[in-house]
């Protein structure tokens, strides 16, 4: 609550952008200025969420006179306390300039606001809908006043043929042919009707139009009357919009009371009258001739065109029928012209679009824009972006009747072509935007529900072939799909597609149909593998977080034998699976926690925290080994190249097996990039060391110092061993490709750690390093530098901070560390001298077009570079295989990574198995671990066993789940404990894990998905 | 007992009474409507705002009224989801369905009021308390997922709240 | 109305009208009472708002409401219009709606941690 009062705020934008670019600087020189001209109990600073406008950061805006500044610097900071504050005169030198150099002062007039265009919604939340004087002060009824008075009928229509104005009610029929067709028609009584039965489920700019300005119909409607010769018009509209037909009733009234509705309006001799229709919740009656049947008051069943409506509609008579946004273009069109309106817009479409933006957006609501805006700039410009900070995955458009738009096509313009291209539909404006909580198979089976709730049962293709379509989709939504439903579902809704009576029919397919087109391997997830990616479709899985971990871990079973401290249980349980316990509770990526249906009621289970203290807290004296189970083929030799997570994991469940794994390890320890790569502040040597001596007590030999193809030969593993499993990971460094990269003092980030960590130390960092790149290599290399006592520790990132694809939490600690990431930079040149590095040459970015991955990409900023003083540079912009020792017979893919059947982990050489990131590429370790269970099932069915892994699961009793779950009190999660930044010497742990009772707080957290409802 | 007996008369016939009073009421209504074009949908939402549904005596009424086949009437009413033929619940609960709504997660909503109430959609609980809807988008996208229960409306629904909400009109 | 002319009457009328009604006004306060607006409780808003003046006594501030203006995420807004300038304030419940009028439109002081935008 605010307790004092200040006569002016000063709002300066702390969102991630501005954050990454510099505004805690000027916060602080506010602040310190506001203070030093005692201007404390006047001026109250705020730091505000993002304003939307990042790429001009640092903002901030001045209330409550509404100035806005960008690109402030800590001396502007100064100068506007001077000046603005002070002495009330605005500073224009960091005021917003566009162009020819025009001064913009005011928030409504930045990109952000300014991008929006607005004729549909222009009295919209201005007016008082209830209040005739408020519209007619505003231009109201002049557009009537100069058509009547002042043009023909021919004249009206051409003026809006002119515009360019296309239908905004999904089909985008010429606005003007329409009416020029109804003018045209023979017939002593047309009709006018206005379609506001606006059914597209997400969309709500009608509704928004007949509440808020409904005048601006009655008037457009009156004006198409004058046009065709109509003296009589309905307004359709969906009982579910009791306050659009209150609001209407009362504009008409009123309409009727001041003489624009009557017999002789404004004494031309024209009379015109409106009467509204209450539509009953019917779908199909936004088709034009069902509407038309129901206003009849009969059943809205639509019939076969030709006769079209305007030669043959209500009561047979030629019939106008538009939608509420179409008319609400008409007045405006009117006043400015038809040449003003089609400046607007592109090519084949003009004017503007109002867009209804829903689902996971940040500023959900109605967006008006031209025509051919960008679908990337209404989500991040106009939107704010996607909800939680999440991933954007598709949008869709033109609701149950459209299709939806994946990320790779930001860039598309929205208008009618476009979007016609893509497989979806400008539709009715509906945009509803997905994350990837969203299942895209239960989507289409969303819609065809959706389209067989509202068939009229009319026409057979429609009536059954829909529900044949939605029998598929529920089948494999529910685990029961086959191979060849996909393209049974793309025949059926092809046929549908040309063969339905009506719209609603011939477009009931798209959602499935394009759903198909960009999202296919989802299909192939629930059909195949019975897999739901986005953890939806609950009857493929109990507990999302267990569905998505990739080593299928019971995570609802373990967390609950932590709640009833029995924590060697749990880590039994945890590790009958996935032998990396320990490693995993420290530095998994932990996908489970992004699925956590705890999410839902307020911030999802600490899952990683609590793997790790029960791994932590375990009695170890009192744990059994795992248990085995002798497979029927037992005894075989598997040659396991590589000593990582993935290749271990294998080693292990194929021990459990009977079988006799020999792992051939390069370097002088095992555990590949967890013992090499992972500095031990993250991970400790110990407790990899005791996970690796647990697997070797299972029956695993491991050869440390043995490379293959160096050491012994790939040929000679092939004949002495009766399968194999490549799990060699990722770990040769790319290269910059850039001049100077040879000079000493630049290093790639695997070579670093791997000399740092394997206590080589032949690489000495200087004082002061730059590290490219934005992932967790990145910032172990950073972090590791930093502890070997370089000064300055500099991260130099192409993009924003919230497009690092390292972890968030890495990410905060380094900074706390004092390490500096340097954004939207490109190093274009290492400079020297004398062979040694002195500086590193960068680019200057801005984020550009949208490219396939849905984020920004960056491009140079013509003319700016700078220089960073360094004496070290470490890369780590990605990594690949180095696989030249096994020949050419193993089929690899583009990238150098192994190509195999993803289901069995097999290459295309019989016997020889591959996983971890020299298939998928640097990915993570749970990734490499889930490759390594999956291929230990199908090497033990390869050496004839029934690949059924050795489990202790049975014996461990899961407590049961607590019955009455209604009452759950929100608890935000237990927060984890770090170590403090001035005792981070040498390589201490940093993450110091829970306290007893604060992992039995968090466990109780719960909410036992695995126990079903 | 004579006067139980007498309390049950005067009970029922005040029940007549009422009844007689909205036949009354209902042709007031359809003969306002009869000099309007197509009346039949507009004269069914008239008449289901007056009993809160559409008794079979009622269609009849309006079908002797408008003068159109109680078969047409039958038809026409069938066709449109707005109307029903059995008494709803004292609160009708609607969850909405819209496409903002489900993506923001209405179905675990719906799901949850099925099994708290323990009916399905387009049912009523026996002791006539609630009935149970899905709507198709109240354009309230931006509050998604959105519940009305009656005039109510409920926004951003969480799944741990519902227990909540149908305590709060439990017996009133 | 009969004629053109009468539009054009009644117009100068309308506005000289609003601009007359909004001098006697220290203050115009405007509620957005579209359905989502009303869904996120807009009438409670508009309760409190009328409340508050009446206990306080105040007559010369305008209270109007209007549609839908595209901030529904940010619904209930309350746009406060002061000395010629227009301050919209977002998620505003009946208690704030309330120190809004005893703060910003009796005491003139923008509250800055609860505005959209201003004009």
């Amino acid at each position: 609550m605010a307790d004092k009062f200040y006569r002016t705020h000063v709002l300066v934008c702390a969102g991630a952008g501005c954050v990454s670019c510099g505004c805690q600087d000027v916060a602080n020189a506010f602040s310190r200025e506001i203070e030093l001209h005692g201007l404390g109990d006047e001026v109250k600073l705020v730091m505000t969420g993002c304003m939307g406008s990042c790429n001009l950061g640092p903002v901030a805006a001045v209330l409550p006179d509404g100035t806005f500044y960008e690109k402030l610097t800590a001396e502007g900071a100064h100068r506007i306390v001077e000046e603005h504050l002070l002495k009330g005169r605005p500073v224009e030198d960091f005021m917003h300039r566009e162009g020819d150099n025009i001064v913009l002062p005011k928030m409504e007039e930045l990109p952000f606001f300014k991008m929006q265009k607005k004729i549909v919604l222009r009295n919209c939340g201005v007016i008082d809908p209830g209040n005739i004087e408020e519209y007619i002060a505003r231009d109201g009824y002049s557009a009537l006043a100069k058509a009547l008075g002042e043009m023909t009928r021919e004249e009206v229509i051409d003026e809006i043929k002119r515009s360019g104005l296309r239908g905004r009610g999904g089909g985008g029929f010429s606005t003007g042919m329409k009416w020029e067709f109804t003018a045209k028609a023979q017939g002593d009584q047309k009709y006018v009707l206005c379609n506001a039965d606006e059914g597209d489920p997400g969309a709500f700019m009608d509704r928004s139009v007949l509440e808020g300005d409904p005048h601006s119909v009655i008037e457009a409607m009156t004006i198409a009357g004058y046009a065709i010769g109509s003296n009589q018009g309905y307004v359709y509209v969906r009982a579910e919009y009791p306050l659009a037909i209150e609001r209407l009733s009362t504009a008409i009234r009123q309409a009727r009371e001041w003489g624009f509705l009557s017999s002789d309006i404004l004494g031309t001799g024209f009379g015109f009258d409106l009467d509204i229709r209450i539509g009953a919740g019917a779908f199909v009656c936004g088709e034009e001739t069902a509407l038309m049947a129901s206003i009849e008051g009969k059943r809205g069943e639509p019939r076969p065109r030709p006769p079209f409506p305007a030669i043959s509609g209500l009561w047979e008579c030629p019939t106008l029928l538009n939608n509420v946004e179409t008319y609400a273009n008409i007045t405006w069109i009117i006043i400015n012209g038809a040449d003003e309106f089609a400046k607007i817009g592109t090519e084949g479409s003009k004017g503007t679009k109002v867009f209804a933006l829903a689902g996971a957006i940040n500023n959900s609501g109605l967006v008006e824009v031209p025509m051919g805006t960008s679908l990337g700039d209404i989500i991040f410009d106009i939107g704010g972006g996607v909800r939680n900070g999440k991933a954007f995955k598709a949008a869709q458009a033109g609701g149950p009747s459209g299709g939806c738009i994946p990320k790779e096509f930001l860039n598309v313009p929205m208008d009618y072509d476009s979007l016609k291209e893509l497989g979806a539909m400008m539709g009715s404006g509906g945009l509803i935007i997905m994350d990837e909580g969203t299942c895209m198979v239960d989507l289409a089976r969303y819609f065809l529900d959706f389209i067989q709730d509202e068939s009229c049962g009319k026409c057979t293709p429609c009536r059954i072939g829909t529900k044949r379509m939605l029998e598929i989709l529920d089948r494999i939504c529910h685990g029961l799909g086959q191979e060849g439903d996909i393209e049974l579902l793309i025949n059926l809704g092809n046929q549908i597609k040309d063969s339905a009576l009506c719209g609603l029919g011939q477009t009931a397919p798209n959602p499935v149909l394009s759903t198909i087109r960009y999202f296919r391997h989802e299909y192939e997830a629930h059909i195949r593998d019975k897999r739901c990616p986005a953890c939806v479709c609950n009857s493929l899985f109990d507990a999302p977080c267990s569905h998505t971990c990739p080593a299928g871990t019971q995570v609802p079973q373990y967390v609950a034998l932590v709640a009833n401290r029995r924590f060697t249980d749990a880590l039994r349980l945890i590790r009958d699976k996935n032998p990396f316990t320990s490693a995993c509770g420290r530095v998994c990526n932990a996908p489970c926690e992004d699925k956590c249906r705890r999410a839902q009621i307020d911030e999802p289970l600490s899952i990683r925290a609590l793997k790790r203290f029960a791994a932590d807290s375990a009695e170890i004296g009192s744990l059994p080994l795992p248990g085995k189970r002798i497979s029927r083929a037992a005894g075989k030799r598997v040659a396991i190249i590589g000593g990582g997570p993935s290749g271990l994991t294998a080693a292990y469940h194929l021990a459990r097996l009977g079988h006799l794994p020999t792992v051939f390890e390069a370097e002088s320890v095992a555990g590949g990039m967890l013992a090499t790569c992972i500095p031990p502040y993250r991970l400790p040597r110990t407790v990899i060391q005791g996970e690796i001596d647990m697997i070797k007590a299972t029956g695993v030999e491991i050869k440390l110092n043995t490379r293959v193809g160096k050491d012994i030969s790939f040929e000679k593993i092939r004949k002495d061993y009766d399968a194999i499993y490549l799990a060699t990971g990722a770990d040769k460094g790319w290269t910059l490709g850039i001049p100077g990269e040879d000079l000493q003092g630049v290093f790639d980030s695997i070579t670093f750690l791997k000399d740092v960590n394997l206590g080589k130390n032949t690489i000495k960092v200087g004082e002061s390093v730059a590290v490219i790149g934005g992932g967790n290599a990145a910032i172990d290399a950073a972090r590791t530098a930093k502890r070997l006592g370089a000064k300055n520790v500099t991260i130099v990132y192409r993009r924003l901070k919230e497009d690092m694809p390292a972890a968030s939490e890495e990410i905060h600690e380094a900074e706390l560390e004092g390490i500096e990431i340097k954004l939207l930079a490109l190093p274009i040149e290492a400079i020297g001298q004398g062979g040694k590095l002195t500086s590193l040459k960068c680019q200057r970015l801005e984020l550009a077009q949208f490219d396939k991955s849905g984020r920004r990409s960056p491009k140079p900023v013509e003319g700016a570079t700078f220089d960073l003083p360094v004496d070290t540079v470490i890369t780590a912009i990605s990594q690949e295989p180095d696989i030249q020792f096994l020949g050419g017979e193993i089929k690899t893919r583009r990238g150098g990574t192994v190509d195999v059947q993803a289901s069995t982990m097999g290459t295309n050489v019989d016997g020889i198995f591959a996983g971890g990131d020299v298939v998928s590429g640097p990915w993570t370790v749970i990734g490499a671990i889930g490759d390594g269970i999956k291929a230990a099932i199908s090497i033990d069915r390869y050496l004839g066993g029934d690949g059924e892994l050795a489990s202790d699961a049975a014996e461990i009793t899961i407590p049961a789940a607590p019955e009455d779950v209604d009452d759950i009190v929100e608890t935000p999660r237990v927060c984890c404990n770090t170590l403090a930044v001035e005792k981070r010497t040498g390589m201490t742990e940093v993450d110091l894990g829970y306290s007893r009772e604060q992992a039995l707080r968090e466990a109780a957290r719960c909410l036992r998905c695995d126990a079903g409802t | 007992m004579s006067s139980h007996t007498c309390e049950c008369e005067a009970k029922a016939k005040a029940a007549q009474e009422e009844e007689a009073r909205l036949y009354e009421e209902l042709d007031v209504i359809i003969q306002k409507h009869k000099e309007v074009k197509g009346p039949l949908i507009q004269v069914l939402h008239a008449a289901q705002e007056l009993f809160g549904w559409l008794p079979e005596k009622a269609q009849a009424r309006i079908a002797k009224g408008l003068d159109v086949p109680l078969s047409e009437v039958h038809g026409v009413l069938s066709f449109y989801s707005f109307f029903t033929t059995v008494p709803r619940g004292k609160h009708t609960i609607r969850v909405c369905l819209g496409t903002a709504c489900y993506v923001r997660g209405g179905k675990q909503v719906l799901e949850k009021f099925q099994q708290e109430l323990g009916i399905n959609v387009n049912n009523t609980t026996e002791d006539r308390e609630f009935s149970l809807e899905v709507n198709r988008c109240v354009g309230a996208c931006g509050l998604a997922p959105v519940v009305t229960v009656g005039p109510d409306i409920y926004r951003r629904v969480k799944v741990d709240k519902i227990p909540e909400i149908i305590k709060k009109y439990r017996g009133s | 109305m009969k004629t053109l002319e009468d539009l054009k009457k009644v117009r100068e009328q309308a506005l000289e009208q609003m601009k007359l009604r909004e001098g006697k006004f220290s203050a115009k306060v405007v509620v957005a009472m579209g359905t989502c607006g009303i869904a996120a409780g807009a009438r409670e808003v508009m309760a409190a708002i009328l409340d508050e003046l009446d206990k306080r006594g105040i007559s010369d501030v305008a209270v109007t409401q209007t549609g839908c203006k595209g901030l529904c995420e940010q619904e209930p807004t309350v746009d406060i219009i002061k000395n010629g300038q227009s301050v919209t304030y977002g998620y505003v419940d009946a208690d704030k709606a309330r120190q809004i009028i005893a703060q910003h439109v009796v005491n003139g002081n923008v509250i800055g941690d609860w505005v959209v935008s201003a004009s």
